[in-house]
């Protein structure tokens, strides 16, 4: 059980930058830094000192909008340590899971008994990273179209700059749903496997992390949330989305609404009519425009989403109810004949 | 303190300190009795307990004896270390072999006129068909055994020597020590400090009721300077060096032994936990607190300074015997997965059925054990028992599902092995949460959580 202190705290704070399955990871984060770089320089014709100028700028990183990101990081490391231990965990997904395949199945199951525990590992990496990427897909579609969901998933868009760190501006009701989401899919994966192939099962990991996403963050996955806009190939972009293919999805305009939900895979989005290739020279707006007065405070960040989401709830159930009470309109015709049949002047 | 107990005293820190290490070991201790006018400079008794548990070693040997033609003669002489006080009775287990010579070869060498029949718990064991008490149990049990042979009824799948052994060290040793001497001797009336424990004796009261209930735990006097894998390999008969303690190229039975649930706890320490250090440390702790009050009645304080380290005694001891069920869970488990895999291939599964009945038999005998402490066990009890059954699920989906007027076991049900596999991970999951669990041994889901932890747990809520 987590316990709330200041050395918890510190470590999970310090863990975010120095813990290689994390997005923020400072070797992810340098070699980020690096392919901006290099991208501005090769491609972008910049001087690499200017280049770093502008990854570096006062006015990105201290901006009222990377100020919100860090006080939601830490903010939501107090709340997050004491509510993700009571939640629904892995473990007790994958346990279900592995259960119930013993009574549908009468037993324990011994799959591909021949296969090198190699070609499992891989397996189960690839699928877990796959079905983690489609669950990702699913889940934040319907942030976006649940209008209840998306008064909680708006805090992320909110940001009007783009920085590594806006990757963790995300209220905590929306972070709940992340661990349920996670505990659903990894639990599923771990029993269903477990079950099937026994202690073949394992991990390929680089560094403590899995292989696929260590190769995902290393080759750049936090400039996503950043400002510069690299591009694919248009052919590459197909399977796989890029940083400037999800800097559209954070875009003000209409145009880029609901585009581009996907993480790493862009097939998700292709299957499913949400795909957006990224356009040379993009030059976008972030944010949520002028509806939200003040983007970045504490209230809008952390409250603004419960009242509307109440407002919402209120205007689904009171209406629904209002209806419900008030008597259906007695047609004229019927009216008169009413009338007629009682006799009534 | 007397010019001879004085002696005593520096004659123990001179043991100590030419022994094979400077751990401390569970007596001698002086004679603090008032008055005491006798030759004996050593108060530290529990000869009973140490001949109690070579009387259970060898009924569970004779357990496994039955050839199918000796029923008769064999029940008797299970009887007559079950229930008997005759003179003369043999030590079965432990013997002597070449390289682990034993000192005694009589149960009376170490103490006479004991049995196992008159401490065994008087409570109604509900993991047995038809509320039996704990005697009703094992001689029920003794009765079946003498018929088996080997010990082994492949047709109901149990295993004697494991189940009435498992069962007896919870019925009679753990039952004794936390319901009897850990419990209501503790009391300030009960036998208490300035009075001898009977007449004439050199040993008060509190002295000898806490020498008790540490004999029944079955540690070794100078368990301390073991780690867990040699207290173990003692009980094994594997390493005569570290065993015999005072040198004198033999092991005594009543001093230098690793037996029942000091022996279990040694296995689970195998895994990272310290029940044996933990549990032997309190006994020694406790009895130094008892002397120190040399012969005097303890004050409320002190007495709740004992009642604490009686407590530290019986959770660490309770937890023994549930990681003991819990790691046999998982032991069933493994064999019902083996035997599927034989019966689906069409091989023999005689072997594999065997070594289910002998796991199955540990993990019953643990389960019931729990249930002898003298504590309700409420919903995990219940919990258990219905998860557990009375017997193995057999091949054919069949289980001992009670015993009939004439005590032939009667055999129903129609249980799927998937689903009985499914009932010990259920179970494995009780005992850990239930009774704090952390050696786990055999864990049937660590291949769950060894993946959770590889993937990392994140309070941070990453988005996308």
């Amino acid at each position: 059980m987590f316990e709330l202190t200041a050395q918890n705290l510190l470590a999970d704070w310090a863990g975010q930058f120095l813990d290689p399955r994390k997005r923020l990871f400072w070797g992810y984060l340098g070699s980020a830094f690096l392919i901006a770089l290099i991208w501005m320089v090769l491609l972008g014709r910049e001087r690499p000192v200017s280049a770093c100028r502008k990854l570096l700028a006062r006015d990105l990183w201290c901006s009222a909008s990377a100020r919100a990101d860090y006080a939601v990081f830490l903010i939501n490391t107090i709340l997050m340590g004491s509510i993700v231990p009571r939640l629904l965990g892995h473990a007790a997904v994958a346990v279900f899971c592995f259960s119930l395949l013993h009574d549908l199945f009468d037993g324990r199951a011994s799959l591909l008994p021949d296969a090198p525990a190699w070609a499992i590992a891989a397996g189960f990496t690839l699928v877990l990273f796959v079905v983690d990427d489609l669950a990702r897909y699913v889940v934040h579609r319907l942030m976006h179209a649940v209008p209840l969901l998306w008064a909680f998933h708006k805090v992320h868009h909110s940001a009007t700059r783009l920085n590594p760190l806006t990757v963790l501006r995300t209220h905590p009701v929306e972070g709940i749903l992340f661990v349920l989401r996670g505990a659903l899919v990894q639990g599923l994966c771990i029993g269903i496997f477990v079950y099937g192939f026994g202690d073949r099962v394992s991990l390929v990991m680089v560094l403590g992390a899995n292989a696929f996403k260590f190769v995902f963050n290393a080759l750049g996955a936090n400039l996503r949330h950043s400002e510069v806009p690299i591009r694919y190939w248009s052919w590459l972009e197909n399977f796989l989305l890029s940083p400037a293919q999800h800097q559209i999805h954070h875009s003000e305009n209409p145009r880029h609404h609901d585009r581009n939900f996907g993480v790493v895979l862009a097939c998700w989005d292709r299957l499913f009519g949400t795909y957006c290739h990224s356009e040379p020279n993009q030059e976008l707006r972030y944010g949520l425009g002028p509806a939200v007065a003040d983007p970045h405070s504490l209230y809008t960040l952390y409250l603004l989403p419960f009242r509307e989401g109440v407002g919402f709830l209120h205007r689904i159930f009171i209406r629904r109810w209002r209806r419900q009470l008030t008597p259906p309109l007695v047609p004229t015709d019927q009216y008169q004949s009413n009338r007629a049949i009682y006799e009534i002047d | 303190m007397t010019l001879k107990n004085c002696l005593v005293l520096a004659a123990a820190g001179l043991l100590a300190i030419s022994g094979p290490a400077l751990a401390e070991s569970y007596g001698p201790f002086p004679v603090t009795v008032k008055g005491y006018g006798g030759d004996k400079s050593d108060s530290t008794s529990y000869t009973g307990q140490a001949a109690r548990q070579v009387l259970h070693n060898s009924l569970k040997k004779l357990a496994g004896m039955g050839d199918g033609s000796n029923a008769a003669e064999i029940k008797s002489q299970m009887m007559a270390y079950y229930a008997g006080k005759e003179e003369g009775r043999a030590i079965l287990d432990p013997k002597s072999k070449d390289d682990f010579v034993v000192l005694q070869t009589e149960v009376d060498q170490i103490s006479k006129g004991k049995d196992l029949k008159g401490k065994t718990y008087k409570g109604v064991v509900n993991g047995w068909p038809r509320k039996m008490t704990g005697s009703e149990v094992i001689e029920f049990m003794i009765d079946k055994a003498a018929t088996a042979k080997g010990g082994f009824d492949p047709l109901t799948g149990y295993d004697y020597p494991q189940l009435i052994s498992k069962f007896a060290m919870g019925a009679v040793f753990y039952n004794q020590a936390v319901d009897n001497y850990l419990d209501e001797k503790l009391a300030a009336n009960n036998k208490p400090n300035n009075k001898p424990y009977s007449e004439g004796k050199h040993y008060t009261g509190k002295e000898h009721s806490w020498d008790e209930g540490f004999g029944y735990f079955g540690a070794p006097a100078h368990a301390l300077s073991l780690d867990a894998k040699q207290a173990y390999g003692i009980a094994k008969k594997k390493d005569i060096g570290v065993a015999d303690y005072n040198k004198d190229g033999k092991v005594d039975l009543y001093r230098e032994m690793t037996y029942a649930h000091a022996y279990y706890a040694a296995d689970a320490d195998k895994s990272g936990t310290n029940y044996l250090h933990t549990i032997f440390r309190a006994f020694l702790d406790g009895r130094k607190l008892i002397t120190a009050a040399e012969g005097e009645a303890l004050s409320d304080a002190q007495r709740a300074q004992l009642i604490g380290y009686a407590d530290t005694i019986k959770t660490n001891w309770e937890q023994v015997i549930a990681e003991a069920a819990f790691k046999y869970a998982g032991s069933v488990y493994k064999d019902l997965e083996k035997l599927q895999t034989i019966v689906e291939s069409g091989g023999d599964a005689n072997d594999a059925f065997r070594a289910y009945g002998k796991h199955w038999g540990e993990l019953k005998g643990f389960a019931m054990a729990l249930e002898a402490g003298g504590k309700d066990l409420g919903e995990v009890g219940v919990r258990m028992n219905r998860l557990i059954g009375y017997g193995p699920v057999l091949l054919g989906g069949g289980q001992v599902i009670g015993i009939d007027a004439s005590g032939d076991y009667v055999i129903g049900g129609n249980q799927d092995m998937g689903n009985y596999m499914v009932h010990m991970l259920k179970l494995q999951k009780l005992l850990a949460e239930a009774y704090s669990l952390s050696a786990r041994k055999n864990d049937a889901t660590a291949e769950l959580e060894n993946l959770i932890e590889s993937l990392g747990e994140s309070l941070a809520t990453e988005n996308d």
